[in-house]
């Protein structure tokens, strides 16, 4: 082929070029980088005094000295409910977001293998139903379903399963269910789409070289799915570990969630820098776990990747 | 490739019995307790939501407290202002959020596909920090800023938009770019060939082509913004509060039944719009697989 007609004809329609895509950069950076950065800026500030304002401040946030007040404060708020809260959090969000793997894997898989072609459309809609499903809306549903004089409770009582009301209810327990509920989609489709691209002739040759279901599973299926696996996982823990909303409905005094305090800085105390300071800390609380959990991930896959290597031995040197 | 997907391991499995005679075909334990798996997750997903539709049915005064069966709460909750009103003003702020967010999205798309450079690193950066940044962040940060611009985002109705159009814009970009890439380039410098203007190619030619990546994108970013629980509750004004911000209101007081009612119907607008998306998609030769996943933003 003339490619390099191609190239010149390419060229010209390149002529505008990135000009589409400026109204986005623009978009984004001046409502989300600029925003995001404030919130770096007046991590650094400090709440003024209603006594000391100066003519011209507002009450809500100083940046004339910048230091790490706020997050001195932030991090011995409320005696160490703040750090304690941080905690729970983190243990919340990694086990809701096992948790979803767990549930979500199988049932993908099943989605994407075994159910007929004509009915996986329907099906992957029918997921996606409650997903459309006001969140603060579902999270009341759980609260109905869960409270002790509920049907549920009852209906438990009644069959002799229980012997005492449903006392889960603003736990932390009912907050690990909520979140698993809410983020259970995100780990879905994902793990869906990785594992619909499989090609099946793969497992297939797989089981003709010898490999039982198993070794099939965990030779082939698996290690071509991890794409999935980690945007899932990435999907379902970075906004489970924002959340409040889950926390404040079902959680009650002892399944407090960090979102809860920011959300409380921001709105009932109106204090941004001690705000600010908390979301930020949650932010490097992700990150780290992200980081730590991708080292993981690398060393292992390389370990495994070098156990499994098979190396073709010259004809007879075969055990 | 999708269908020989589905059909394989069952046509195999058929043929060997029907082959092979020393297998015979008895129940696969494997295959049940997948499916008793799949069919489990289908009834967890679905329990609160039909709670909250049977109890949409409650008469009495508290959602929680079901006292009779009637249909009081939804005509209650079609008349009274108070949430009509939060309703009309989530559906203002969602359609206007999805246009402006598909608007944006689309155009976004069509260059990464078509115009990749140095640049397409950076924006996809962007794109990506967009996606993973917490809501809560996206609604703290939006909050700051629109009280630091002052009269110049004092609307209402502009900070939800703006506020529920960041994601969105990332998720039509997305899908806009994931169709374009799939499509060949040679209709497009055919028309210029043919002499057409760059405008009227991208009118008759790259616009129609990525028409479904736009739909979805639109349906998909619309549900989105309807949903947006979090960057709506920092960023809303008094008077301007859209349907969560008035549910998570009334959760402090008392739950009321017609909260469960306007759940009810809005899911069923929503489950249409799902339906028309299908539609449309399928009459654009996509297989359901495809749809489905387009729909969800795969």
């Amino acid at each position: 082929m003339a490619s390099e007609a191609a190239t010149t004809k390419r060229s010209r329609l390149r002529a505008p070029g990135f000009l589409l895509a400026l109204p986005a950069w623009a978009w984004l950076l001046f409502f989300f980088v600029i925003p995001v950065a404030f919130i770096v800026y007046y991590s650094f500030g400090y709440k003024p005094g209603l006594l000391t304002l100066k003519p011209g401040q507002i009450n809500t946030i100083a940046t004339d000295k910048l230091g790490f007040s706020s997050y001195h404060e932030a991090w011995t708020m409320a005696d160490g409910a703040v750090v304690r809260t941080f905690k729970q959090t983190l243990e919340i969000s990694i086990l809701g977001t096992l948790l979803c793997l767990i549930i979500a894997f199988p049932f993908a898989y099943w989605l994407a293998v075994k159910v007929p072609e004509k009915w996986r459309g329907v099906l992957l809609g029918l997921i996606l139903v409650p997903f459309w499903t006001n969140f603060l809306v579902r999270t009341i549903g759980w609260q109905i379903l869960l409270t002790p004089d509920g049907w549920l409770s009852t209906g438990l009582q009644s069959i002799h399963l229980r012997s005492t009301p449903l006392s889960i209810l603003d736990t932390r327990a009912a907050v690990q269910l909520g979140v698993v509920y809410n983020y259970l989609v995100l780990m879905i489709l994902p793990l869906f789409v990785s594992l619909d691209r499989l090609d099946p002739a793969l497992r297939e040759a797989s089981k003709d070289l010898g490999a039982n279901r198993v070794k099939t599973f965990l030779q082939v299926t698996l290690p071509l799915s991890t794409p999935g696996i980690i945007s899932g996982m990435l999907l379902v823990f970075i906004p489970l570990s924002g959340d409040y909303i889950t926390a404040s409905v079902l959680g009650g005094a002892k399944g407090t969630m960090v979102g809860q305090f920011v959300y409380e800085e921001f709105l009932t105390a109106q204090n941004w820098a001690v705000g600010s300071a908390m979301a930020m800390i949650l932010m490097g609380m992700i990150l780290a776990a992200v980081l730590i959990f991708g080292a993981v991930f690398f060393i292992v896959s390389r370990v495994l990747r070098q156990r499994r290597k098979v190396v073709l031995a010259p004809l007879g040197a075969t055990a | 490739m999708t269908s020989q997907a589905a059909t394989a391991p069952m046509a195999t499995s058929a043929t060997q019995a029907r082959t092979v005679k020393q297998h015979p075909p008895k129940r696969d334990w494997v295959n049940l307790g997948f499916l008793v798996w799949g069919i489990g997750v289908y009834i967890f997903l679905f329990l609160p939501i039909l709670i909250i539709v049977a109890y949409s049915f409650n008469t009495g005064r508290a959602l929680l407290a079901f006292t009779s069966f009637g249909f009081t709460s939804f005509s209650n909750a079609l008349t009274q202002t108070e949430i009509t009103g939060p309703v009309k003003v989530s559906l203002i702020s969602a359609i206007g959020a999805s246009i402006l967010a598909t608007f944006i999205g689309t155009l976004a798309g069509i260059a990464l596909a078509r115009r990749p450079g140095k640049w397409t690193v950076g924006f996809v950066v962007l794109l990506a920090l967009v996606l993973v940044t917490p809501e809560i962040v996206d609604g703290i940060s939006l909050l700051l800023w629109f009280t630091k611009l002052g009269t110049v985002m004092g609307s209402g109705y502009t900070r939800l938009w703006v506020g529920t159009s960041l994601f969105a814009i990332a998720v039509v970009t997305l899908i806009v770019r994931a169709r374009m890439s799939g499509l060949d380039e040679s209709l497009e410098e055919a028309a210029s060939d043919l002499y057409a203007t760059p405008w009227n190619r991208f009118r008759q030619i790259t616009l129609p082509l990525v028409m479904p990546a736009v739909i979805s994108g639109l349906l998909l970013s619309f549900s989105l913004s309807l949903d947006n629980t979090i960057i709506a509750q920092f960023v809303s004004k008094p008077g301007v509060g859209p349907w969560p911000v008035y549910v998570w209101g009334s959760l402090r007081q008392v739950l009321r039944p017609e909260i469960a009612a306007m759940s009810t119907m809005m899911m069923l607008l929503t489950l249409f719009a799902l339906v028309v998306t299908a539609l449309v998609l399928r009459r654009s030769g996509e297989s359901s697989t495809a749809i489905a996943t387009t729909v969800a933003g795969g």
